[in-house]
């Protein structure tokens, strides 16, 4: 090695022109597609159609028609966000309420007010699908990305992710449309901006579910807000739910804050705990 | 001088290589502190003021009428009651009050805006650095408007503060689940100073400056938060496991079979007049 102090300089150069890990994941952000703004749905937030019917298995089709009964009866249905719950995957990319996308190298997060607060972290750092006690079953699930170049110009274009390992009860949307209750279900996406107008976003979404009899493909589409500082709102679902839920029923709260009955006929509540009021 | 021309032109050389590698970057993106990752309040214990002890000991700067609807209120706990907290009925914290990050929080710094996402609740605050002024006006919410400020304070070309102040805040609010009271007239002010400990880059703090028509002066108080290495990101919802049910202006329990409960001793049943009465 003739000139050691040339490679501790050389080393040097090299490392003053590398910014620390935090100022690296900002300044990488040129590689990406713009999403920031707010996304508002545009199409319907049903999932099935008279062109692309869920292929449910006959014992899910039959679960979704006693849903669909019991609904036209004046019951809630299945849709658990009733009683406050989220949505989650992949009913939560209907978009009932706006959208903001916030792309990291690291992770690509997902934020929804709707219901409640709701996120969802896609991770784009190159991990693997998590061991057993490194992870906790959500509404939302576990989700890895990857971002793709397909046009070849230096410039990611597609984010494709998986989404694992979630809990329930989950449908598809308001009618109840139903997912297995084995809540073993997988749902890819491929988010992308159209080519020709970069203020759409689409989502192609494949879900693969026990109650499905082969994988089901929808796409998605929302529209960029104009406003570059959009209003954004809060939904708090505990603020203003008329719906009470006391054990395995329903009720309606009155405006003057007395219990109601959801439906014709539908007996009270059970009050075994209270004591007798004096005659 | 030692060095030889070639050992200068390889440095040259070298240097120039670095630069080309390094990626491309905007002028004022590698300036951000790294606050990436999951961090948990560093406080035993959840009392608004981490440097005192609970209730009447915190010494809040309290009008003699707020200080005495904070005595009332720590009677109606000590009784037994519910208090005015309202997260027994799954209302978001607000701010000030989800600084204290009951679970854990994310910090996710772009150039435009700083979001803190907080899982206890669902909640998350968008904190704007966009340069914005203050909006005509302000659709009011639990966690308010936020515009924030980076701060060069050493003149090193880095970030090393967050100034934040928030307004537009609603109500009901509190700054602990003792009641520590905010005025009703929601006109509250907050400020804060966000920043990494000088000497250890896995504590944060948040010195937090409330200014409320409850208080005879601005109150400080400073929070700090702990990076944690291996984070889990379970979610957390009070409605799949809150056991309060309101009805009207009464809260009742749940029993882990179903049926309403009182909640406090002599607690009449709720007025069922909207049921058929049975047969």
């Amino acid at each position: 090695m003739r000139h050691p102090s040339l490679i501790v300089l050389i080393a040097l150069a090299a490392a003053s022109a590398m910014p620390p890990p935090a100022a690296r994941a900002l300044d990488d952000l040129s590689k990406y597609p713009d999403l920031k703004g707010q996304w508002q749905r545009i199409g319907p937030n049903r999932w099935e159609s008279r062109e692309n019917k869920a292929p449910l298995t006959p014992e899910y089709r039959a679960v979704y028609q006693d849903n669909l009964d019991r609904m036209e009866a004046g019951g809630v249905g299945d849709m658990a966000s009733w009683y406050c719950l989220p949505q989650g995957m992949p009913m939560m990319m209907s978009l009932y309420d706006p959208m903001e996308v916030v792309v990291t190298p690291q992770v690509t997060y997902v934020l929804i007010s709707h219901v409640n607060d709701s996120y969802r972290r896609i991770y784009t750092d190159g991990r693997d699908w998590p061991a057993e006690g490194e992870y906790e079953r959500t509404f939302a699930g576990y989700s890895i990305g990857r971002w793709l170049d397909e046009n070849g110009d230096g410039r990611y274009n597609v984010l494709e992710v998986e989404t694992r390992d979630f809990k329930g009860p989950r449908v598809y949307d308001g009618t109840g449309l139903p997912l297995h209750h084995d809540n073993q279900t997988i749902v890819k996406e491929r988010i992308h901006l159209d080519k020709s107008d970069p203020n759409i976003l689409y989502n192609d979404l494949t879900v693969i579910d026990n109650a499905l009899t082969r994988p089901w493909s929808i796409t998605k589409k929302a529209g960029r807000v104009p406003n570059p500082r959009p209003m954004w709102q809060t939904a708090v679902c505990a603020e203003n739910n008329s719906m009470v839920r006391i054990g395995k029923h329903a009720y309606y709260m009155s405006q003057e804050g007395y219990l109601m009955p959801l439906k014709k006929d539908q007996p009270p509540p059970d009050l075994r705990f209270f004591k007798p009021s004096p005659k | 001088m030692v060095c030889n021309r070639s050992s200068l032109g390889a440095v040259a050389l070298a240097a120039t290589m670095s630069m080309a590698l390094a990626p491309a970057r905007a002028a004022d993106e590698p300036r951000y502190p790294d606050l990436n990752g999951q961090w948990s309040r560093a406080h035993a214990h959840s009392q608004w003021d981490p440097s005192k002890p609970r209730g009447l000991a915190q010494q809040a700067p309290l009008t003699p009428e707020y200080q005495a609807i904070f005595a009332a209120n720590l009677a109606s706990l000590h009784a037994g009651n519910l208090g005015s907290d309202p997260q027994v009925y799954c209302l978001p914290s607000g701010m000030p009050r989800m600084m204290i990050a009951y679970e854990p929080m994310e910090v996710i710094v772009t150039p435009e805006t700083t979001y803190i996402r907080v899982d206890h609740l669902n909640e998350f605050r968008r904190i704007y650095t966009d340069g914005r002024g203050w909006p005509a006006e302000i659709k009011p919410t639990f966690d308010g408007y936020s515009i924030g400020r980076w701060i060069d304070r050493r003149g090193n070309g880095r970030y090393d503060l967050l100034q934040v102040e928030t307004r537009g805040m609603k109500g009901p609010r509190t700054l602990d689940a003792d009641g520590l009271p905010l005025h009703k007239d929601n006109r509250t002010v907050v400020k804060e100073r966000i920043q990494l400990d000088s000497a250890n880059r896995d504590l944060l703090h948040d010195e937090i400056t409330t200014t409320d028509d409850a208080f005879t002066r601005p109150w400080t108080v400073t929070r700090d938060y702990n990076r944690e290495p291996h984070p889990l990101w379970p979610e957390f919802l009070c409605t799949e496991a809150n056991n309060h049910i309101p009805i009207g202006k009464e809260f009742y329990f749940r029993s882990s079979d179903g049926y309403l409960m009182p909640a406090y001793k002599d607690q009449p049943p709720p007025d069922l007049r909207n049921f058929t009465p049975s047969r």
